[in-house]
């Protein structure tokens, strides 16, 4: 269902160019759980963004469901945001002035969808915020915050959800409840990518592509065998 | 931390990463600046000039003028008031009413006047001397004496573009032979009894030697006012003992007043207006500045705040607070002076334009304009100071924080939600689009207070500046709308004597016929005009008092309380006389008025009378009683003011000229003529404030634009995590808008508000003090609180508009990455 062609993304700085992917092609198929692995500077969340249609390729087409991305025109891709990808941030990127419940609405509102604070409320229930739903960001912990920002990405049902980092701000246990969270998303049919550079979280992937200075070096499932996540330690 | 360089550079970078805001406050604090520096010394350049004239034409120290209707023998006068201590010089003049014709063929131009006859001996006039510009003719020299020679006074010629050799008529149908265009420093501003300001289009002065103007008026020999210039040590007061002592021994029931240089309306009105004046630059630059110090706080706490990691990192790395503050300080101070400096300049500029103005507006003699330092100055210090100080405070709390929590990132950071719980509690209708702006608004109460101040601000200003005008023309068409109520048509001809209403000469002027034979006039009353005083308690109010036969009247005021007749001669005086006074209908009060002792002489005498009537009238010198009052005078049966009802189809021109023909006649004016004079200055106020009012629309929109780019700057996450989530950039927009319109509404009702505040105390106090022969309606009309609307909401509304496209071009995925 995601599919990318050719992908390359240059950009140049002052007088220097620097490549941020090189001749990416990769195919993911509905409701896998993909983790695209690579240190700082690999090109992982460039390669989120593009296929989340937030930053456009310099060469190559991205195809998801059937449909060219990289080639739409604006418009349509603030339309394939509100309706194919919902993003998770490492830093949540909650807005500050509305409680959890108007963070979750809020997207609702935008998908005109009629029903929208009861459907925020179930939604927060379901990861666990039911209890919460007041309180505004600050009065949330960082684990919290995050399945706030998770309850966002789910509440409009969109097909796709992309997560950069998910557990960049999160203590062990915390990170380990959110990549759960992430987890049962895909055994419900969604297809999740999630970006890191934490070789740990790779384990719990149906498949792991792993990025390298802009090249894809390996694709495939964890080296180690899929794990369950109460087997992750770092 | 030594290194200069570095701080500078350093500094530069966060100039140019924010420059639209650094441009947006530095315009508005040169705008502040230029008022102060341009406009700052306008008191000190009016004063001086005001000095310079009245010493260099021998403005006179003293005036004796004696009562209407009376006049001296000039050689009996002179050796009466011969070497009173004290008296450096005097000069006898003959001061008459008259009509002046300077029609030219055109339009006729038939306005009211006065000869004023002046020594010309050896050079004179000596007191209140005549000056003449070059290329402006000639003044009066000795050999006119007798002759039927004019000068014409400056403002009346200019207004009407005049110049010597042009015809000028007077009463009479005389022609006199204008020789030139000059000035007096008893008429550097031309004021009609009613107080109203800018009366050159319709009084004309013609001075003539002193035996032409006794000639003119068939009083050979006599005069009926006196100029004194004291030496320079005299003692004003002893001096006027003095004279009065003289009078009162030569002459007892001669009737006169003598009032001081000081006493007169020109002079306080020159005075007084610079002071006032130049409060208001002062006020309205001050105001300018206070909008930028605003916009600077605002900046300075999003500097800071985007720097606070750094601040942080700065503080872990062991760095001084005081260098910590250094940079935004720096940044701050160097708006403040890039502003300063433009303003400074501009201000060299606008002091320079002003300057035409003031030559414009008040012509004098002699102007001296020096270079203000002392603006420069002020100018300076505040303009430097108030965005500094601005500037201290946002930076100050920033480098007080603690070091951990200077340095924490992300989510970590507690950022309140301000006053937005309680608006959880509301109702609000519409979506979480909605709701968000509001929230935004009260997340952060102090800053977006700061904002509605700033806007409310602009607001005022104009509010305050629109709304005079408002009040002015609400005032002005009080007076006219009481003035015009019956009889529109009607004239108002003033004789120059007291005549028996059946004195041919009077009605005469009733069978006065046109070219084709018929009667110019279907309506006339022979009534009465005299000079006097109201005085109670403490306070003495000049009056002009009309007397009509109230049940015969062609016109009669409308009392608004009261009546106009009663058993015995009452007064209806203004609402403005009766609150200065402090009076109601009922009460009784003081009447100055002259009372004939003889056939040329009359006395001021004082009589007690009740308050029958208030009328409608703001002016307040307006007063009027039943023509029964005449035998308080000694004037029963008498008559020195006509009404006549023009007949149909006979032009205002036509009446006038008919009237110069008629010996006695001094002045004629259709009644209308007010409300043309009120239009003329109504226009020439409207051009002015037109120059305020852009102002305050560049500075609102500055403030907005400042506000809005810093709330893009400070919500960019936000905005483009929205962007991320495929939310339009359109509805984002609109949030911002919203956002602005929720400011925008906060600052127009309170700036209205603040604005309807100052504008009653400014006519309140400052009209009392400036200009207390007008009772003022103070109002703010509809379309003014529109146009504050329109200001405050509408254009701080559409501001956002500007952000579009640093929206439309946002690269989003950097923006998403933790930005501090």
């Amino acid at each position: 269902m995601i599919r990318l062609e050719h992908v390359a993304k240059r950009y140049k700085m002052g007088e220097v160019v620097v490549t941020a992917l090189d001749d990416v092609s990769l195919e993911v198929d509905k409701g896998e759980f993909l983790v695209v692995l690579g240190p700082s500077g690999s090109g992982k969340t460039t390669l989120l963004n593009i296929i989340g249609a937030l930053d456009e390729p310099t060469s190559g087409e991205v195809h998801i469901n059937g449909g060219t991305v990289s080639l739409n025109s604006t418009g349509d891709r603030f339309r394939f945001r509100r309706e194919t990808v919902s993003f998770i941030f490492q830093t949540f990127n909650l807005f500050p002035s509305l409680t959890a419940l108007e963070n979750v609405q809020f997207v609702l509102d935008m998908a005109n969808t009629s029903d929208s604070t009861e459907r925020a409320r179930d939604v927060l229930a379901s990861v666990g915020l039911g209890e919460r739903v007041n309180h505004f960001p600050h009065e949330l912990s960082g684990g919290e915050q995050q399945r706030v920002a998770i309850a966002r990405a789910l509440a409009t049902g969109n097909p796709i959800l992309l997560a950069d980092e998910p557990t960049g701000e999160l203590d062990f246990k915390t990170g380990i409840q959110i990549l759960d969270l992430l987890a049962h998303q895909a055994g419900d049919g969604k297809t999740v990518l999630v970006v890191t550079h934490n070789r740990e979280i790779s384990r719990i992937a149906d498949r792991v592509v792993e990025l390298s200075s802009g090249h894809i070096i390996s694709d495939g499932p964890p080296r180690t065998g899929k794990a369950a996540i109460a087997d992750l330690q770092w | 931390m030594t290194n200069m360089t570095l701080w500078l550079r350093w500094s530069w970078r966060d100039l140019r990463a924010r420059w639209l805001q650094v441009v947006a406050i530095s315009i508005i604090i040169a705008l502040g600046s230029a008022m102060f520096a341009g406009l700052g010394g306008v008191e000190d350049w009016r004063i001086r000039a005001n000095d310079l004239n009245y010493a260099r034409l021998n403005m006179y120290d003293l005036r004796m003028a004696l009562s209407d209707g009376s006049y001296l023998d000039r050689d009996e006068l002179a050796s009466a008031l011969a070497d009173i201590p004290g008296v450096a010089r005097s000069e006898a003049r003959l001061v008459t009413p008259t009509l002046v014709d300077a029609s030219d063929g055109g339009e006729a131009l038939v306005v009211r006047g006065e000869i004023v006859g002046v020594d010309v001996s050896d050079g004179g006039p000596h007191v209140s001397s005549l000056y003449v510009r070059e290329g402006a003719g000639r003044t009066l020299a000795e050999g006119d004496s007798g002759q039927p020679v004019a000068m014409v006074e400056y403002h009346f010629a200019d207004y009407y573009d005049l110049a010597p050799g042009d015809p000028i008529r007077i009463s009479g149908d005389v022609a006199l032979d204008y020789v030139g265009t000059g000035f007096s420093p008893e008429y550097f501003m031309i004021i009609p009894e009613t107080g109203m300001f800018f009366g050159e289009s319709s009084f004309a002065v013609i001075f003539v030697p002193l035996e032409t103007a006794q000639q003119l008026a068939g009083r050979e020999g006599l005069v009926n006012d006196v100029a004194f210039i004291l030496d320079e040590d005299a003692d004003s007061a002893s001096v006027q003992a003095a004279i009065e002592a003289r009078m009162e021994g030569a002459f007892p029931s001669t009737g006169y007043a003598i009032n001081a240089r000081e006493d007169t309306q020109v002079y306080t009105t020159l005075y007084k207006d610079a002071e006032s004046d130049q409060w208001m630059f002062n006020a309205l630059a001050t105001l300018f500045l206070f909008g930028a110090a605003m916009g600077a706080f605002n900046l300075a706490g999003r500097m800071v705040e985007a720097q606070r990691r750094e601040i942080g990192i700065g503080m872990a790395l062991g760095v001084p607070r005081r260098w910590l503050a250094f940079r935004p300080l720096l940044v701050g101070l160097q708006i403040a002076v890039l502003g300063t400096a433009l303003g400074l300049l501009a201000g060299l500029g606008v002091g320079k334009l002003f300057q035409g103005v003031l030559e414009d507006m008040m012509p004098l003699p002699y102007w001296e304009f020096s270079f203000q330092f002392g603006g420069f100055l002020r100018a300076a210090v505040f303009g430097i100071l108030l965005p500094v100080v601005a500037t201290l405070i946002p930076v100050w709390r920033a480098v007080r924080v603690a070091p951990v929590d200077a340095i924490t990132t992300g989510y970590l950071v507690a950022k309140g939600g301000g006053l937005a719980r309680f608006v959880q509690r509301l109702p609000l209708p519409g979506k979480s689009f909605v709701h968000m702006p509001v929230k935004n608004v009260l997340r952060s109460p102090w800053r977006s207070g700061l904002t509605v101040l700033a806007i409310a601000i602009a607001v005022l200003i104009m509010t305050t500046v629109v709304g005079a005008l408002d009040t002015f023309l609400a005032t002005m068409q009080q007076a006219e709308d009481a003035t015009l109520n019956r009889a529109a048509d009607r004239f108002l001809v003033n004789l120059d004597f007291f005549y028996a209403a059946n004195y041919s000469g009077v009605t005469g002027i009733e069978s006065l016929a046109g070219a084709d034979g018929e009667p110019l006039f279907t309506g006339f009353e022979t009534a009465m005009i005299v000079g006097g005083w109201l005085i109670h308690g403490d306070e003495k109010i000049e009056i002009a008092l009309e007397l009509h036969d109230m049940d015969a009247a062609l016109w009669t005021p409308t009392a608004t309380e009261g009546a106009l007749t009663a058993d015995e001669p009452g007064l209806v005086i203004s609402d403005k006389a009766a609150r200065d006074l402090g009076v109601g209908v009922g009460d009784r009060i003081t009447l100055e008025h002259p009372h004939r002792e003889g056939l040329l002489s009359f006395r001021l005498v004082q009589t007690e009378v009740p308050v029958i009537g208030i009328h409608d009238n703001p002016l307040r010198a307006y007063t009027y009683m039943d023509m029964n009052g005449a035998a308080l005078m000694g004037l029963e049966g008498q008559t020195n003011y006509l009404i006549l009802n023009p007949a149909p189809g006979v032009e205002p021109d036509e009446v006038r000229l008919a009237l110069l023909t008629q010996p006695g006649v001094t002045s004629s004016q259709a009644v209308t003529e007010f409300s043309d004079a009120v239009d003329e200055l109504l226009e020439m106020m409207t051009e002015i404030l037109a120059v305020a009012q852009g102002m305050v629309v560049v500075m609102a929109f500055l403030i907005a634009f400042n506000t809005t780019s810093i709330s893009v700057d400070e919500r960019v996450r936000e905005i483009a995590t929205m962007f991320a989530f495929g939310l339009r950039i359109r509805t984002v927009m609109r949030m911002q808008m919203l956002e602005n319109l929720v400011i925008g509404v906060l600052g127009t009702i309170v700036g209205v508000a603040l604005g309807w505040i100052v504008l009653n105390d400014l006519f309140v106090t400052v009209g009392e003090n400036e200009i207390p022969d007008i009772g003022f309606v103070v109002t703010m009309s509809a379309e003014t609180i529109l146009l504050a609307a329109l200001l405050g909401v509408v254009l701080v509304g559409l501001t956002p508009l500007v952000s579009i496209r640093r929206m439309r071009n946002m690269d989003i995925p950097s923006t998403l990455r933790v930005m501090e």
